[in-house]
């Protein structure tokens, strides 16, 4: 039987010797119908091309390192399997609406500060002293925010989202969603301190609900609803301080 | 980012997303049976019913108020869409003070505008 | 970025750079501007329809007629977007379970239809 083979073509950037990234084609077998764009990189690195950069880790859709742009469309490449587009080839960019460090990596610097700034933790008004014993959590409490919970960081939503492309101050799909993750915890009481970020002009207000962040995040997150409900919430709580505590 | 440092959300957005909202239910929910019946059915001679033409039920209040809601709110939902539109095509003027005064100041217009032409086009008689 | 500087300066970024025909680029970004642009038609009209009001008349009946032909279609897939998205957006809860989305959609629409045939049956009735 004839060896399959698929051509792969990657962005390649140096920034001490290229003005702009450009791709460069890789011809590869297709040995084994369960390999995904992430083994092809692992090919070319491993018996063709030793330069090429790209961040990966788990391999298995968790760790949210290996997320590039796949025939345009924002994927983690653990998770992108070649024969979807076989024999077509496929071309592997690094994720929209970052700088670019070298060939697939990317500038995350803007994503870790955003997120840093909603305080991703809980956050105790008055920690409950140890011998009182745990924060009590029924399922339904959990069920309020896990969805949310999910994100794993893989700024695949930031790549999706034309008004982050358009504008680097705002604040995001993943950063509201986590920041709306804590806001829903039962044991949290930090809503105030987030306000300022979350429910800043460059913070949700920006959005304009194009959804696509939300089709292409990995996890069914759904940023684009939460950030929807966030704004839903934040004008309920101006409106009816004293009531509405959703 | 800069430091924040006032702890409320940003108010003016918060308003306009507001008025966004209000303006986008009665659009969505109104104008499609207004278009139909009153400006291809009706003009097309296919149905009768009530018209601009009709002085007696403009004169009536409760009618200037209903015009009023119809007419004006969704102009703020559209000056919302339409602002951030443009700024979608990468105009990001459209983000300043002066393009949100142009975009509501807009609407606002509207709103006076319609209020006016209700009170004076068959005026309400006491 | 940390950087050597010693040695090694700070390698150049490439600044990205969004595409002026970025909404060309992928059919939910066409759609979505398609979605934002509906406000255009239907500012038009109900300025139209001011206009008629202020006339006490249909000024140009057939010119409205082709107009509201075309706005029709764009008032459609305003409502259908709005609605079902206003839907998801909308969590509440009964008796401390959370309503489904899909109950809150249909609500929505059931509005939606409600208001048709109220207005519908209402310019019927007080039809000259």
């Amino acid at each position: 039987m004839p060896d399959k083979r698929i051509t792969i073509r990657a962005t390649r950037y140096d920034p001490d010797k290229d003005q702009a990234p450009r791709l460069q084609s890789y011809d590869i077998p297709f040995y084994d119908e369960s390999m995904v764009v992430l083994d092809a990189l692992n090919y070319i690195k491993s018996n063709l091309d030793g330069s090429l950069s790209y961040r990966w880790s788990c391999r298995m859709g968790i760790c949210g390192s290996c997320g590039m742009m796949v025939n345009g469309t924002p994927k983690l490449t653990c998770n992108a399997f070649l024969r979807d587009y076989w024999p077509r080839s496929i071309t592997v960019q690094p994720l929209n609406n970052f700088p670019v460090i070298r060939d697939l990596v990317i500038d995350i610097e803007d994503f870790m500060h955003k997120l840093k700034s909603v305080k991703p933790w809980i956050i105790r008004k008055q920690e409950i002293p140890l011998g009182a014993g745990e924060h009590y959590q029924t399922n339904e409490m959990i069920d309020d925010f896990r969805q949310f919970s999910e994100c794993i960081n893989c700024m695949l939503c930031y790549a999706a989202c034309p008004v982050y492309g358009l504008n680097n101050e705002f604040l995001g799909p993943a950063a509201t969603a986590l920041a709306r993750r804590y806001n829903l915890d039962s044991r949290d009481q930090g809503l105030k301190e987030r306000q300022p970020i979350v429910g800043d002009a460059e913070g949700i207000w920006e959005c304009s609900f194009v959804g696509e962040c939300s089709v292409v995040c990995p996890k069914g997150v759904d940023p684009a609803k939460a950030i929807q409900q966030t704004k839903l919430d934040t004008t309920m709580r101006f409106v009816l301080p004293y009531g509405n505590r959703d | 980012m800069s430091e924040k440092v006032s702890s409320r959300p940003a108010l003016a957005h918060l308003f306009w997303w507001f008025m966004f909202a209000q303006g986008g239910v009665i659009a969505a929910v109104l104008l499609p049976i207004h278009i139909l019946f009153q400006g291809i059915l009706e003009p097309l001679g296919f149905i009768n019913v009530a018209t601009p033409a009709d002085v007696s039920l403009l004169a009536n209040p409760i009618v200037k108020l209903y015009l009023l809601v119809l007419i004006a709110v969704p102009f703020f939902h559209f000056a919302h869409r339409l602002r951030y539109l443009i700024v979608d095509f990468g105009v990001h003027a459209a983000k300043g003070v002066p393009a949100q005064v142009v975009f509501y100041g807009g609407a606002l217009a509207v709103t006076l505008l319609t209020i006016y032409l209700l009170l004076t086009t068959a005026p309400i008689t006491f | 970025m940390s950087a050597d500087a010693e040695t090694h300066p700070a390698p150049r970024l490439y600044r990205w750079r969004m595409p002026a025909n970025w909404w060309t680029r992928n059919r939910h970004y066409f759609l979505y501007v398609l979605r934002e642009f509906t406000s255009l038609p239907l500012a038009i009209w109900l300025l139209w329809l001011l206009y008629d009001i202020s006339e006490t008349r249909l000024v140009q009946p057939t010119a409205f007629a082709v107009f509201s032909i075309v706005c029709l279609p764009f008032a459609l897939y305003h409502s259908w977007t709005f609605l079902s998205l206003a839907g998801s957006i909308i969590h509440i809860k009964v008796l401390d379970r959370p309503v489904s989305p899909r109950l809150i959609v249909a609500s929505q629409f059931a509005l939606w239809i409600g208001g048709t045939l109220v207005i519908g049956l209402l310019l019927l009735w007080l039809a000259p």
